[in-house]
Formats: structure tokens, sequence, C-alpha cells
């Protein structure tokens, strides 16, 4: 299971990555910064990092429009 | 006129040649730039002015037809179907070809041509040294058909490959079969035009964007005017090309990029297309299939880099003509940011005749071997423009491999007024000057490149003994620097350095450590240049350094020039020997530098002579000399 | 250009130095990162690269050839080996520094490129073409780039061809679009170009202009990449709105729609805005994320058949457009042309629309009382004659044009049974039409909307994803801070005239490495940008609490002032139902799982309860939550739970003034 943003739950699977999280969560918008278990990811590393199980991801959205 | 179909090709072509076998006797008269200027189309028209007077009109037509090549003794008029040569024919001439030739069959022999080498008398075309030689293949239609007329055109197997083509339905073939043809680019790259086009098509596939092909008829290089030719000649072969191009990669919008400077060929161009469109060649629904495409004209503002085709597709979008680097090729992101596939005119005029005659007829002309990869030789033909020191001028299409002896002396008819043969310049300004000690070198791209020079676009100019190689190296290094866009460093700021080493040197100021210099320069001009204009332009000096070293020494150390061309470093003199005294030389002097008297010896003031060669041409006793 | 996550590391070797590039990037950021400095002139690292100078070749061996190359455009596409120090590259390095030497002997920059790349003979290349001012343009090209890509005005460019190429304005004129943003006098290496300001007399330009081109800089690089302002403007949002479930759709009830593809800034950007020109707020401006159609035929009204330039669609007015159930945008933009034309708001009048249609198809209102106009949702025509109306002043179009609050009373008075349906649809507050945002699942963002002084202007706070998507603000006490700092950070800028798009539509590039997440939402780098404006200007030093208080100053004078028009109480600040969630069992159904798990995380007992129920249930525990989330807003501002300013704290601001403590004092 994968906890993000300290709420909503992810099933986890073999080979996940971070742009599948992001894809799950339909997380489209261009200006959000990506912590894995602490650890801030580039953005050109999104498809190719691997997500362990029981892993903690947070997505912030840079607050923006209005 | 109305849009046609595939079977009315055949049906115009039959009834074009129907037309043409009715006449007894077709008069071509050249109408090519040259000729025009000294009174082709005035000839042209007062023939059929002067047949129809004469009641022969039916049986017999003149026909202005594009550049024949043989531009020193023009303006030309060939009888066909017989092929009888007339040169140097002028208006007053008219009424005797046509009373006497056309009325009686006799042929007019003061107008024929007389080879200079041997002396001989040739009637016919085809048995003219100049002519001999040639094979035509972007040039097939010289001399026979009316570029304004595209019937004619069609007569003569014209817009059968694009039928061909568009039948087989296949457009990846037609790219193989032009990879296998081994055509490589005709205006100085070189390059495979199949690859380029196999390149073109992917990367509009691959990146889902529209693709455009160009036509590069900017035709910078001083002297050259093969390009000229062709579009004025045969504007349809370059259509015909351009749509077959279009349909093999995926385009629907063509444009050709042609100089400013060319108002003739720019009329045809128009008359061309404006046919093309009637008949539906261009257009929607190019001969009943859904194969759309049309033609847009750009005319160049006057710039020798705009043919450099970055340069040239920033021009064609309002630019000012700067090229751009080379790691991102246009085939992927060029016009518009769009795959682009820019061939240069000549290329494009090979294209019909290709696809008609076959892939492996065009790779069996040539040198080398391209049936595995078309870098493995130089196939088909290629056109040259053949000027300076030489009596043939002209524009003549030999097939590559042939010498460069076979060139200067068979077809160009040696070197006139009897002098000796020093270099030949290839390839524009960006090539090298080759002696005579390489003259058995086949011609093709990569022998003249191992030779320090290049194809380039095919210009070549031929050198007498009368020549100043350091000189002619300041000329093209000159023309070099007014036409480099200045984008960057190493074009604009050593060039210029160049050049004022070069004005140096001819000027008698010369240095120690002058020519070693301009080789340094010369190596990081060429590694760092943005662009090729500038990795090519050390070429010239790099050349005649490598082939007459000596000359620049001679400049630099003894203050002399062989060539007799710097004017800082000859004087005129009268030889005491030979001078009757016959006051040629002196009467047309501009400066009145030459006193005597008649039968007198006379003598030239040094002071006031400004050594502009008048004398010497006037002296008919070689009694003017140079040192 | 592609977006970064869609494109992968490539290895390449640098000297030997193993890097990690990424696909495309030029190979000169590899270069740097391997901790070598190339010598460059024409570099900049916020311009476009055009490898004019030549200095930084360097020689690559790719595919199994070997090449020399310009490091700051080369791009990376398969593995590399780099060598930046062969013979033949030094060789030429000196050969070129040495040409730059010849031309421009004096200039600073160039004599310190001289000194790295060996050169030390100044008369090699001397000619007459050389220049001994030391401040000598040297055609390094950064102000024609800086004047075309940071402010977008294209006016430098070079006239002359070859050795006679200088740098100049069209026709040598001074071009009369020029606005004096000062870019190229920024990037000019040798001080060429030189500004002549202090027109209004600012304490410290050069501060002030420091932290501009930072923006502009950032505008050029990264704006591409992130919000495409310059491209689309603020219209960039409908599509992402529609992702995250808040796009308002038919009136609130839903936060996406199959049909919202049909007018996203795509479809916008191909088929409708034909302007992408610097004008707008002002000729200066670098973002430039105003858009205009022009040429537009219009179809209805007193202008029908003219062709005119709209100015829009901004965000709003599209989800306007999706708020009446019309995703069309030629309706669209002829309401928007309409709206500006007769000086309306386009988000009171989508609003008021959305209320009125979803009244007419729960039939609380017939074509009786539209005067035969008919306006289910995705009406298009009989909405924009109810525009027109309202224009004239006359039919329902002089009564829809009281707005929602007059609407839903008499129609409440006219309908008793449905007056609660009613005044739950109807999306005011303080007679204010909300803005177009669903804010049904933040219950900050209904606090943020509602608690605004002024009405539901989203203007104040903007915490939806703050709140929903980050979930940054879990507690009462997250949220009450955020509802005291964001309102008064945004009309801080409000306050001085400053845009502030500028703030946050655009992240600096180490934004998120520089600081922990919380923090990096305020992004802190343009927060200390604009403390530089103000203090460039007028001398002033700010920091994030004087400049808090500033703000808080008016905050609270206003909420004194709409104390004493007798408006800002306590019941004025709580929202319609559909503004904080389902207000019928087909919205609950539309998100049956969330809610229902909402309520049983919450300890309430949903077993065997209907739908009807559970709506109910779902109300009463979320107006429960509201009532919190205020009672820790109005503490945490330093006001009673009644939002009155306590004395105290105007005294910390200092505003007690008689005339404010005479206001309040009863209310305390």
């Amino acid at each position: 299971m994968i906890l993000v943003n300290d709420r909503d739950q992810l099933e986890w699977h073999e080979g996940m990555t971070v742009q599948d999280i992001l894809d799950e969560m339909n997380y489209t918008y261009s200006m959000i910064v990506v912590g894995l278990n602490e650890q801030i990811i580039h953005e050109v590393d999104y498809h190719t990092t691997l997500v362990e199980d029981n892993s903690k991801v947070t997505v912030f959205h840079l607050a923006h429009g209005g | 006129m109305k849009r046609i179909s595939k079977e009315d090709i055949v049906n115009i072509s039959k009834r074009q040649n129907d037309e043409f076998n009715k006449y007894k006797n077709m008069l071509m008269v050249c109408t090519g730039t040259g000729c025009v200027s000294t009174g082709g189309i005035s000839i042209r028209d007062k023939f059929n002015e002067v047949l129809k007077n004469k009641g022969l009109d039916s049986e017999n037509i003149a026909i202005g037809t594009g550049c024949n090549g043989f531009c020193a003794v023009g303006p030309i008029v060939v009888v066909q179907p017989e092929g009888v040569f007339y040169q140097r024919v002028s208006l007053d001439d008219v009424e005797e070809i046509v009373e006497s030739h056309v009325k009686n069959g006799k042929i007019v022999e003061r107008l024929l041509h007389k080879n200079p080498v041997s002396g001989a008398i040739n009637e016919k075309i085809d048995n003219i040294g100049f002519f001999t030689k040639q094979q035509l293949i972007a040039l097939r239609n010289k001399g026979l058909i009316d570029p304004e007329n595209i019937d004619h055109y069609i007569a003569r197997d014209g817009y059968k490959a694009l039928k061909k083509v568009l039948e087989e339905n296949n457009p990846e073939k037609v790219v193989n079969d032009i990879i296998a043809s081994g055509i490589r680019g005709r205006g100085g790259g070189g390059f495979p035009a199949g690859v380029k086009w196999e390149s073109g098509r992917k990367a509009a596939i691959k990146r889902n964007e529209e693709i455009f092909v160009v036509c590069n008829a900017d035709e910078g290089d001083p002297g050259a005017y093969m390009d000229r030719s062709i579009i004025e000649t045969d504007p349809h072969a370059v259509i015909e090309g351009m749509l077959i191009g279009a349909y093999a990669v995926g385009s629907r919008e063509g444009y050709i990029y042609i100089r400013k400077e060319y108002p003739l060929a720019l009329d045809r161009l128009n008359v061309a297309i404006k046919q093309a469109r009637e008949y539906g060649l261009l257009g929607e629904n190019i001969l009943g299939t859904d194969f759309s495409f049309d033609i847009h004209v750009h005319r160049g503002a006057g710039a020798f880099v705009c043919g450099e085709s970055s340069a040239l597709m920033q021009s064609m979008s309002g630019k000012a003509g700067e090229p751009r680097a080379k790691y991102v090729r246009s085939v992927e992101y060029g016009f518009r940011d769009k795959p682009t596939v820019l061939n240069n005119v000549e290329t494009w005029a090979n294209i019909p005749a290709i696809i008609d005659k076959g892939a492996e007829w065009f790779a069996s002309i040539g040198t080398g071997d391209v049936s595995k990869n078309p870098w493995g030789g130089s196939s088909g033909t290629k056109v040259f423009s053949l000027v300076g020191d030489i009596t043939n001028t002209g524009l003549v299409e030999v097939p590559m491999g042939i010498t460069l002896r076979e060139i200067i002396f068979e077809v160009g008819g040696g070197i006139p007024n009897g002098k000796k043969f020093k270099a030949i310049q290839t390839g524009g300004p960006s090539g090298g000057c080759i002696p005579e000690s390489l003259l058995d070198m086949k011609v093709d791209f990569d022998s003249l490149s191992e030779a320090g020079s290049m194809m380039g676009s095919g210009g070549m100019i031929v050198m007498d003994e009368n020549t100043c190689m350091v000189d002619i190296a300041r000329y093209f290094t000159n023309f070099l620097v007014e036409e480099s866009c200045g984008k960057c460093t190493p074009c604009r700021e050593g060039l210029y350095a160049m050049k004022q080493t070069l004005d140096r040197i001819c000027n008698g100021e010369g240095k120690e450590g002058d020519i070693e210099f301009l080789e340094e320069m010369s190596e990081t001009i060429i590694d760092t240049s943005l662009c090729q204009l500038g990795g090519s332009a050390p070429n010239p000096v790099l050349s005649t350094i490598r082939y007459f070293r000596h000359e620049y020494e001679q400049h630099i150390k003894e203050k002399k020039c062989v060539g007799g061309i710097c004017k800082s470093l000859i004087q005129y003199k009268i030889n005491e020997e030979k001078c009757i005294g016959c006051t040629a030389c002196a009467r047309p002097c501009p400066v009145n530098a030459i006193t005597g008297s008649v039968k007198k010896l006379h003598i030239i003031d040094q002071d006031i002579c400004i050594k502009c060669g008048i004398c010497r041409e006037a002296c008919k006793f070689d009694a003017v000399e140079v040192f | 250009m592609a977006l970064l996550n869609k494109s992968k590391r490539i290895d390449i070797s640098v000297n030997g130095v193993k890097i990690s590039a990424i696909e495309n990037s030029n190979l000169i950021d590899s270069i740097k990162e391997a901790g070598i400095d190339l010598p460059t002139l024409c570099y900049h690292k916020d311009l476009t690269p055009n490898g004019s100078c030549r200095l930084c070749m360097v020689e690559v061996e790719e595919r199994g050839k070997k090449k020399l190359v310009t490091a700051c455009n080369y791009p990376v596409r398969a593995e590399l080996n780099v060598n930046t120090e062969t013979e033949k590259v030094k060789r030429h390095r000196k050969n070129l520094a040495e040409m730059y030497l010849g031309r421009w002997p004096n200039v600073p920059v160039i004599q310190e490129i001289a000194e790295k790349c060996g050169a030390v003979d100044k008369e090699k290349y001397k000619s007459d073409l050389t220049d001994e001012n030391p401040k000598a343009c040297i055609l390094c090209t950064h102000c024609v780039r800086a004047c075309d890509e940071f402010i977008q005005e294209k006016i430098l460019g070079f006239a002359g061809r070859g050795y006679k190429r200088n740098v100049n304005m069209p026709f040598q004129k001074v071009d009369p679009h020029c606005v004096g943003c000062s870019s190229c006098a920024f990037v000019c290496p040798t001080g060429a170009i030189s500004i002549d300001d202090n027109l209004n007399h600012p304490v410290n330009p050069e501060m002030i202009r420091d932290h501009g081109m930072k923006v502009n800089a950032e505008m050029a690089t990264l704006d591409p990449y992130q919000c495409r302002m310059r491209e689309v403007g603020t219209a960039n949002i409908v599509e992402v709105m529609d992702a995250y479930d808040l796009l308002p759709v038919m009136n609130y009830k839903y936060g996406q729609h199959k049909d919202t593809p049909k007018m996203d800034s795509k479809v916008m950007k191909a088929k409708y805005f034909t302007q992408g020109h610097p004008d707008q707020c002002w000729h200066g401006c670098s973002m430039a994320c105003a858009k205009a159609v022009e040429h537009f035929e219009l179809k209805t009204g007193p202008y029908k058949g003219d062709k005119v330039i709209v100015d829009g669609p901004e965000y709003e007015t599209a989800a306007g457009g999706s708020n009446m159930g019309c995703f069309d945008l030629d309706f669209i933009v002829e309401y928007n042309f309409y709206c500006d034309t007769y000086g309306l708001d386009t988000i009171s009048y989508a609003t008021c629309m959305a209320f009125v249609m979803e009244c007419y198809e729960n039939g609380i209102i017939t074509k009786e009382d539209t005067g035969g106009l008919h306006l289910p949702f995705g009406a298009t025509n009989d909405a924009l004659e109810v525009l027109h109306q309202m224009a004239r002043g006359e039919g329902f179009g002089l009564e829809f044009g009281q707005g929602i609050k007059y609407l839903k009373e008499k129609w409440a008075k006219k309908c008793p049974e449905k007056a609660q349906f009613i005044r739950d649809i109807g999306m005011e507050a303080k007679g204010l039409e909300y803005s177009e945002y669903v804010s049904k699942e933040s219950l900050a963002q209904q606090a943020g909307y509602t608690l605004a002084i002024k009405g539901p202007q989203h203007d104040e706070a903007w915490l939806i994803f703050m709140d929903m998507v980050n979930n940054q603000i879990p507690t009462f006490e997250d949220k009450a801070e955020a509802l005291y700092y964001f309102p008064l950070f945004r009309t801080w800028f409000g306050l001085y005239g400053l845009c502030k798009i500028v703030w946050n539509d655009v992240a600096p590039k180490d934004n998120s490495m520089k600081y922990p997440p919380q923090q990096a939402a305020k992004i802190p780098d343009h927060v200390y940008n604009y403390w530089k404006f103000v203090e460039g200007m007028t001398g002033r030093e700010l920091n994030e609490q004087k400049m808090l208080d500033e703000s808080a100053r008016v905050h609270n004078l206003q909420k004194i002032m709409s104390i004493m028009l007798g408006k800002g109480e306590r019941k004025d600040d709580i929202p319609p139902y559909r503004a904080m969630g389902p207000v019928t069992v087909e919205e609950y159904e539309s998100r049956v799982l969330r809610y229902d798990k909402q309520l049983k995380d919450n300890g309430i007992d949903i077993e065997g309860k209907t739908s009807e129920e559970k709506v109910q249930l779902m109300k009463d525990f979320r107006y429960e939550q509201y009532r919190k989330v205020t009672d820790a807003a109005f503490t945490r501002r330093g006001w009673t739970l009644e939002g009155v300013p306590k004395i105290e704290r105007l005294k910390e601001l200092g505003i007690d003034l008689p005339e404010l403590v005479e206001i309040v004092k009863d209310k305390q």
C-alpha cells in the first residue's frame, strides 16, 4: 500500500514508478514537487524511479491560479 | 487548357510529336539569357515573319528554345531534324538562311562552326567537339523544346515518370529507387538525395507533421549559371522532379527559392507553373489520384549566404539569411520548424529521367560503385559552367569520371591565343585551384575533395599563364568577406584578416610568416565556422598555397608577381627590339603614359602608368611586356 | 517542446567524468555539472543559445565518430565521450581569442577570455575594424535575444552583413515600441548599452532591475514548461481543473465533464487566439498573459454580423460556460464580448445564469417568468438574449440583473415548498456571485470564499490545492493559519497595484529543491522579489511580518467598515450549501464512495440509511465543520467569534483609532 499526501491510499504493484502514481491520482498539473520517502525526485526521473511497497509519497501542487 | 488525365499525357505526346514530324525544318533559335542579350528573341521572331512572307510557314517554323550551352558562339540556331548548327547568327543572316537552307536545301557555310584545335568545319551539332563528349540528362531537352510550351515537354517523355509513379502507388519504392540511383546533391553538398528523402519522409511520419520540398535556385557562385540555364531551358523538368519528390516524401507544398538576379528564369518558371496548374499537374487531385501538391516561388534579395540551406529557410520565413547550427537537421526541423527536403535545381531536374529510365541505368553512369551505398561513387552526369581563359565558353553536361584534361581540351577547345594552361578553379568561391599536374584526375565528388577543391555547384574557371594565383585567392576571399553573414566570429573576423593579409602581399607589403599565418588561420576558420560558407572559405587560399606556394613566396620575398597581375609588383615595359613605333599602344592609353613618335621606340612612364594592360592588347607585335 | 518528464537520461563522459545527462539537453549543462568552466561569450544561461562566438567548441565522439561541436547548443542524443582540452581545441580557442582581442583589445570581458585561452598578441588580428573603446559592442547577440525572449518585442536586431554587422533598431531609429525595460542593458557584458533612467526617482533602480530581470528570465525559460501563461494565459487552467474535479459544471453540481476538451486551452490556441503580443496591463510586461480573439463574428445583439476583437476568454469566463452547461467556445467568446461591452462581470453573469438554469430545469420558474425564453442548462441564444435585455433594462433581463440574492428570495417566496432547495443552490454570499471553482470538497476553500469581506472572490484565498490535493492543512489550526496568512498576503499585491501572477504562476527552477514543501508552496524567492521591488521604489525594507501587518491594517479596516454598514455579521459568512456539499441525491450518488467514507470515518452511522437521509447527515456534519473552521480562523485573525476585530488586535496593528474603536467596542 502506498500513502499519498498522508491521506490517499493506492494499491502497490510490482514495477510501480513515480509516474504511475501521478497517472493513477490523475495529477496532470505542471507545477508540482514530488517527494518519495522524504527524497525530492527530479521530473526527468519520474518514469524511471521505482517505488517500493509501503512508501510515502508527497505530491505538492504549488499554490496557483485564481 | 483544361485538366488532363493520365491517358491525356500519352495523347498529347503523340499529338505534339506528330506536329513536330510534319515540319520539314524546325529552326531552333537559342533564347537562353546569353543569346537573348545578343538578339535571340528578335531572330526567332524574324524567322517566323520571313517564313510567313515567303509562304514557307506551313512546313517550317522557328522555335525559341532554352540555352544550348555553347555560349561562346551565340546567337545559335540549330536546324532540326537535320541537326545543322549555325553560330554567331545575326538578324541580317535570317533572310539568307531561309532562302538558302530552308527553301533550297543549301547550307550557309560561313555560319558553320570551325573546330579551334583541328580547324575542321562541322555541320552537325553531334559532330562538334564541344558537344560530342557530353551526355545529357538534366539538360536532356536543351535546344529541342520551347520552354514556354508544356506540350513540347510532354512530347519528349515529359510527365511520363510522374504518371508511372502515381500508377505504381508506392512512395517508398520511389525513395528506394532514388537511393539506388546513387544521385548525390548537385548543389555542392554531394549528399545522397535518396537518403535525404528517406530521412524526411520518416521524420514527417514520426512527428506527424507536414513536410515541405524546396528547390534551391539561389545559385550564388560567381560565374555559375547551370541552374539558371536549366530553369530557362526546361522548367518542367524541375517541376516534375519536385512532384515526384513530393509524392515520395508525402509533401503537399513546395517552394522554389530563386535568386533575385534571374528575371528570365523567373518568367519561364512562372509560365511553366501556370501551365502545369492549368493541366491539373499542380494543385488538387493530380491526374485523378488523391495526391495534391502545389509550388510557391520565392525570390531572394541578393545574398550569397542564402544559398546555404538553413539560411535559405530563414530567408523564406522573412528573416535575415543567417545559417543556424546543423546539429538539428533541416530534414527534421527545417522550414517553419517542419521536416523539409531541400535539393538543388539540377538534382530535381534529374529525377524524372531516373524514374523513367531506371535507377540502374543512372547508377551505371559515372564513377565508383553505388550499388551498396550511394556514397560509394559519383553516379550520373554533372552540368559544369566552363568559363575563364577557355575557347569554348559555355555550359556542358558530362558523365562523372571524365578527366579535367578532356573537359578543358576536348570539350573546351583548349586555351585561346596560344597561351598555356595554368590552373582550373572548381566549385565556386569555396573551391580550390587544381594545377596542370592533376589534369588527368577523374572529375567526381571525392577526387575533387581529395585534391583540395570540391565539386561545388559545378563552376569551372580556367586560368592561363597570365594569372596570379595569389590574386585569385584574394579575389575569392574578398567575395566571401562581402557575402559572409557575420554571425560567427571565425568567418567574420578571420576572413577579414585573411583579406587584409592577401591585400598586403599583393601590394608588395607581404612579410615573413604571412603564409604560415594564413595556414594557421585557415585551419581555425574551417574547423570552427558555423556553416560551410566559412567552413570552405579558406579553400582558395589553401589550395593555391598547396600548389603554388612559390608564387606566394615570390610575392613576399622578391616582391615579384609572375602572373603579371598585381599592380604594385609589375611594370609594363616596351621591348626595344620588337617595337616598330606604330603608335598603336600610345593612342588608347587612358592616362597618356606612353611617349614616342612614329617609327621610334615608345616608352612607358612608370610614374603615370596604371597597369591597365590596354597597350599590351593593342600591340600586334608582342612588344609590350610585363615584368 | 518536450516536457521533461517525457525525456530520459543518457550517460556521457566529460573528460573522463561520468555524467548522467538529460536527453536533448544542451551539452554545456553537462560540462558545467562536471565542474568545467568553458570560455564563452554568446552563451547566457537564460537565453536560447545560438552558437555564434564559437569559443565553447569541444570534441565529442559519438557513434564512433569524432567531431568538433559548440557545447552551448549541441543536443545530447546518444552516448558521448567529450574532451574539452584536446590540442586542436586549445589551438582553436587561442586563435579565436586572438581574433577577439585584435578587434576589441580593451574590453574587459574580452581580456578575460583572452587570458583564459592563452592569447596575448593584440597585434596579430589588428585591422581597420579594430575598436579601442573598452565599452565596445562585441556582437555577442545577448541584447537581441533578450529583447525577443524576455520582453517579446523583437526591436533590436542586426543591420549590415558580415564585418559591417552592428546592433540596431529598425531603420536605425529609436523604435516607439521600446518600453525601456532595460533587458538589453542588463544582459550586455560590456556596458555598450546603458540606461538613462530615474524618470520618477525610485530610491534604488538597480535593485528593481535586478529582481525584475530574474522574473523576465524565468518567464522566458520556464513558463513554456510550467503554466504556459505566455502561450494561452489563464486558459491553461481549464483542463487542469477538469482533471481535478474542480471545474464548475451545471451550477457547481459536478467538477468535470466529458465535453471539457471542446473548450480547453488547446482548442482555444488552435482555433481562437490570434494575439500573443505584449500589450494588455502594461506594455512592458514580459509575461503578457492576456489573449484575444480577433475577427470574431457576432451572432446576436446590437453588433450582430460585426467582426470584433474579444479580450479573452480567461479561465473564469470559460469555466462560466461549463457552469452554464455550455462547452461551445463560440458562445463563450460571444458572452465574453457582450459582458465587456455592457460593463458587466462575466463571473456574476455566468453564475447567476447557472442558478436560473437549474431553477428552470426544476420547474421553479417557467417560460412565464422568463418572458418566453427557454433556459435549461446549455441554452445559448436565449441566455444571450437575457444579457441583451439586461443592457436594455427590460424584460426578464431587468430582473436577472438584480442578481442571485434578489432572485432567490423572490422565488423562495413564490415556491415555499422548494425554498430551502432554492437557497441551497443560489451560489452567492454577501450579495456577490461565487467565482468559478468547486469548493465542495475543500473546507478551507469554502471558508476562503465565504469569509472574504467582499464576498466569495477567490482573490483573497485560493487554497483548494493545498487543502484538497496536497493535504497540507489537515487540522482546523492549519486551515486557520492559511486563512490568516493568504488573504493578507494576496490582498497585499492589490494594495500595491502589483500583479500576483508573477508570484505563483511561474516558479523558479530550484524552488522545490531549496525549500521544504510547505514553504515551497509559498514560493519564497518570488515573495522576496516583491519586497525588493517595494524597497527599490521606496527605500523601505520589508519582511514577512511587516508585509502581513501592512495588509492586516487594511483588512481590519475593511472588516470594521462592513460592520459599520450593518453587513459584517456571522450569518453573512455562511455559504449556500451547494458550495459545501451535495445538495441533491443525484450529487451525493455521483460521489457516493467518497461521501460514505467521510461519514463513516467521522463516526456517523450510515447503515441502512437512504440517500436522502445521508444527504441530510452530510449537510449537518459539514455545517458543523464549517462552524469550527470559522471559529478557528477568526481567533487566529484576532477577531471575536462573531468576526469583530478585537481592540487588542487594533492596538497591535497601531490602528486603534477612536473612530474605529467606537464601532467595535460594544461588540467585543
